[in-house]
């Protein structure tokens, strides 16, 4: 035994003393953490942990109103799906609509109530209380009602339907405010004039793509975003392979080829505009050649004798071989449907064009019959009103804050600063002494507000809708919250209430809460609804419609349809006007809206940012898409950053070299571009700010495909962030497509076809 | 000459004897932790006993936990279950008398767990009732326990798992995949 003395033992002491500390600490690290297991203090019915819940309720991401059933797990919503029951979705649905849940979810929304502390645009905000926010807002209201200066304020709302726009109906009715508008960048304003003006009803059909044969597009992406993707995708599947006979087939006549492009038969550019004289050539032809016998036969001649084939070629740049072809396919199947849109419907002439595809719809008479264009019944929920601000409109209003008129404005959902060009809004709304929003996020205009009383998401409000185009009969869905509302806000519905109740309004807007007023216009629809309807009560059918998600009565419409004279007679397409000269801006531009990212509204959802455009493959930033005949022209290559400059304004974003492009046209996809809009969205640049303030004659709709431009190597270059390699098959035979010929030549049957292997 | 290590390892004895206490530390600070900290057996909220409720009273199991026939998870019964009966039972007791102020100030009994798998491991209740397992195979003998604890035969180890499924002979229940997915 060595000596050990007094020192060695303190040693030795310290050192068992560290053992020991580091031997239970060592244990206590590997132990299994504690976790708690909290439960209810009130089991809710319809929970059961570990068991899904669905529920049925209705999408919000986009105008079209798709049924959706979202799966919640232990009161969080998981996952959204298309609701099989439901006539416009069935089951299926698109990445925006699944894409909903980051929106429920997104860190960048807004928690509780704000007040702008700073300067305008300076984004300092302070949190208040939700009586604060009010209180401030409806002070003013009152104020002004009573003075009876109601019209001195202003709402301006994203696209909304149902009880909610009913909400805002009586809101405004009720300040005596007529200043009450929705606006929405895509909203199709061209398609509902051009059908007012020529089946005299400022509604949109159905468009029935599942049981046509020969379908032309003039512009419409219509499994892109043309009013109801997802509807339209179903019905494109069926045209194609549902039906054991026959498979549909369809040409898409625009400049750039979208997506619904890429899936057609035959993809033809005309002339960017000239697609309404395309469609008066084809009219043309199928009258001249004695394909049409209505008693109105003369009044189309005369009406069409400035549109002969030859004409026509020359104008749209369309050799007359394929309009003849085109013209007589599409006489001679049955049943066969024009619709438009897109770019065709956003030029200086964007309402005669879509005219014209009208009347190549009636030419062929497929107008109330199963593969054409059936009339919707009127929904049946509260009467629509045409409140969609046009470019003029909102640039009108624009001017009255300039002026001084509006005292205060209320916004909801909508971001007029980031998707109206060259409007000035930003300054006129600097001239208005209160701004409110409601938006559920921070973004362009919000950020300008004053005070900001942000909204539930969809996934955690009531409300309802009517879809606007129906399905050819009448039907209507109720939306419920899904999960318990994540943060400190309300629902658009009940802070309107709430508002309309601090300002003394609540005689005429009694309603307590939005449920309330939803269930209260069901109960209108229950009365109306009959004996078969009024076999249960009412809170059964109530509970019977939040089950299935929708609500459907088979009322069709008279399909009988009497054409004016005077249409006939008017019907002519001028040639499109664009603001800059060929010569100082060579190049027109097309900026579409962008497949994932729609008019911007989704560029806060990270799927969607990160969801491959399906053209182009390129994930994330912009791009602009340029023909490789100009690209080689101007030694361009992919990731060559280019200045795009129109009369207007600026922009610089990397080339994309694009085969499916007209030389003379570059492309430019909306919805990048945002500043303030959240974490995620803030890359790119907005094609909006350069857009020409051109609009169409008739509606003052914007003609955003209008502008021209000029391009300008700025001499440095980025690399494309995109999915795809090559863009060419490089005899690898992994893509077998239809001979040329053969597809092109009308006689070829599904049968006859030779499949072979495109040497590219 | 003899050349010896003997001075040179002597010299080392001061650090052996260190790195000797220090190992020795080791094991006897494990030991303790294992024997007086073993985390197997929480002091919960409420001094819940399953040994008056599922033993002496004879409870069902799933009366309470309800889920566990139709679920992955066989579910904490909610406050207002617990006062279902505590309404009128025992209501004077002191542990009563915690959930009764749990029950007023509507929040919910913040309960330690400690039958706990990974997150790795996919178990569902709902299986392994269906299949007839009584609830004391894998969560011990708890209507004996005043205090829930893991015990030494159920120790909620992937032993105890596969043990079951060999001698049952369950289709596929040694696949890697069964539970780990």
């Amino acid at each position: 035994m060595p000596n050990i003395d007094r020192r060695d033992f303190i040693k030795l002491v310290g050192a068992g003393s560290v053992g020991v500390g580091a031997g239970f600490m060592l244990r206590e690290t590997i132990k299994h953490p504690t976790e708690q297991l909290i439960p209810h203090v009130i089991a809710p019915e319809d929970f059961s942990t570990g068991i899904a819940t669905w529920y049925n309720t209705v999408c919000s991401m986009c105008a079209a109103g798709c049924g959706i059933s979202v799966r919640t797990r232990e009161g969080r919503a998981k996952k959204i799906e298309g609701n099989p029951s439901h006539p416009v979705s069935q089951g299926r649905l698109c990445a925006l609509g699944q894409a909903g849940l980051q929106v429920l979810y997104n860190p960048d929304r807004l928690t509780g109530p704000l007040m702008q502390t700073g300067q305008r645009g300076s984004g300092s905000f302070a949190q208040v209380t939700w009586q604060e926010g009010l209180d401030k807002v409806a002070d003013r209201l009152e104020l002004l009602t009573a003075e009876n200066q109601g019209n001195r304020i202003g709402l301006l709302s994203q696209g909304v339907r149902g009880h909610l726009a009913q909400l805002f109906e009586l809101f405004a009715d009720q300040l005596g405010s007529e200043r009450l508008l929705h606006y929405d960048f895509d909203h199709p304003h061209t398609l509902y004039a051009a059908n007012h003006r020529f089946f005299g009803e400022a509604r949109l059909p159905y468009y029935d793509l599942k049981n046509t044969r020969y379908l032309l597009s003039f512009g419409a992406d219509y499994l892109g975003n043309w009013i109801s993707p997802v509807h339209h995708s179903l019905g494109f599947g069926h045209s194609r392979q549902g039906r054991s006979d026959v498979r549909g087939r369809f040409v898409q006549i625009e400049p750039r080829m979208s997506m619904s492009g890429a899936a057609a038969d035959e993809w033809i550019s005309a002339k960017p505009g000239t697609e309404g004289i395309l469609a008066l050539g084809l009219a043309h032809r199928i009258v001249s050649e004695g394909h049409y016998s209505g008693v109105d036969r003369d009044d189309w001649t005369t009406a069409l004798s400035g549109y002969t084939t030859d004409q026509v070629a020359e104008q749209t740049g369309v050799g007359a071989d394929t309009i003849r072809r085109i013209a007589d396919t599409f006489v001679h199947t049955e049943p066969s449907l024009a619709i438009g849109g897109g770019s065709a419907a956003n030029h200086s002439n964007g309402v005669d064009t879509l005219v014209a595809v009208n009347a190549l719809n009636y030419l062929v008479a497929n107008i109330g019959k199963p593969g054409g264009l059936v009339f919707n019944p009127e929904p049946a929920g509260p009467a629509s009103q045409d409140r969609q601000a046009s470019y003029r409109t909102m640039l009108e209003l624009a001017e009255d804050a300039k002026q001084g008129n509006i005292e205060i404005l209320i916004l909801n959902g909508t971001n007029p600063v980031f998707s109206l060009p060259s409007a000035g809004f930003e300054e006129a709304l600097a001239e208005i002494p209160l701004i409110v929003s409601l938006s559920s996020f921070m973004d362009e205009t919000t950020a300008l507000a004053d005070i900001i009383l942000p909204s539930h998401t969809y996934l955690e409000s009531w409300g309802d809708d009517f879809p606007e185009p129906g399905v050819g009969f009448s039907i209507g869905s109720v939306s419920q919250p899904v999960v318990s509302p994540l943060y400190n806000t309300r629902a658009t519905g009940d802070i309107v209430l709430q508002l309309a109740k601090q300002a003394g309004l609540s005689d005429a807007i009694p309603w307590s809460s939005m449920k309330d007023f939803i269930k209260d216009g069901w109960r209108l629809i229950y009365d109306r609804g009959g004996l078969d309807t009024q076999k249960e009560s009412f809170e059964s059918f109530w509970r019977s419609i939040l089950k299935a998600g929708v609500w459907g009565e088979k009322t069709h419409r008279d399909p009988a349809f009497t054409l004016d004279k005077r249409v006939i007679n008017s019907i002519a397409v001028p040639p499109p006007e664009f603001s800059g000269s060929s010569d100082a801006y060579p190049f027109i531009l097309h900026p579409y809206v962008s497949t994932t990212l729609h008019d911007g509204h989704a560029a806060n959802l990270p799927w969607m940012q990160e969801l491959p455009d399906p053209m182009t493959s390129v994930v994330y930033g912009s791009w602009v898409e340029i023909n490789p005949a100009t690209a080689g022209q101007m030694n361009l290559k992919e990731g060559d950053l280019v200045d795009i400059e129109s009369p207007h304004g600026q922009i610089r974003a990397p080339v994309y070299v694009y085969p499916a492009i007209m030389p003379g046209v570059i492309a430019m996809p909306i919805g990048q571009g945002h500043v303030t809009y959240g974490r995620y969205a803030n890359r790119g640049v907005n094609p909006i700010e350069i857009l020409s303030p051109r609009v169409d004659q008739r509606t003052g709709a914007l003609a955003s495909s209008a502008t021209r431009v000029k391009i300008k190597a700025t001499g440095r270059r980025i690399e494309l962030v995109k999915t795809g390699g090559n863009s060419r098959e490089l005899g690898r035979e992994i893509v077998q497509t239809t001979g040329g010929k053969a597809s092109q030549g009308h006689s070829a049957k599904l049968n006859s076809i030779p499949i072979t292997v495109v040497p590219t | 000459m003899n050349v010896s290590i003997v001075p040179a390892l002597k010299a080392l004895i001061p650090a052996a004897l260190v790195v000797a206490v220090v190992l020795l530390g080791l094991v006897v600070g494990f030991w303790a932790n294992a024997a007086f900290y073993p985390g197997t057996s929480p002091e919960q909220p409420i001094a819940f006993s399953h040994k008056i409720h599922a033993g002496e009273n004879e409870i069902p199991c799933m009366y309470c936990h309800t889920q566990a026939r139709r679920s992955i998870s066989a579910g904490v019964p909610s406050v207002s279950k617990c006062m279902g009966c505590h309404n009128e039972v025992a209501t004077q007791r002191p542990q009563i008398r915690k959930l009764k102020n749990y029950w007023e100030n509507k929040e919910p009994i913040p309960w330690i767990k400690v039958h706990d798998l990974p997150d790795f491991v996919h178990f569902t209740h709902k299986r392994h009732i269906a299949a007839g397992i009584e609830c004391q195979t894998c969560h011990g003998p708890v209507e004996t326990m005043d205090q829930i604890r893991l015990t030494d035969a159920a120790p909620m180890e992937m032993g105890l798992c596969l043990n079951c499924h060999k001698q049952k002979e369950v289709a596929n229940g040694l696949d890697c995949w069964t539970c780990h997915k």
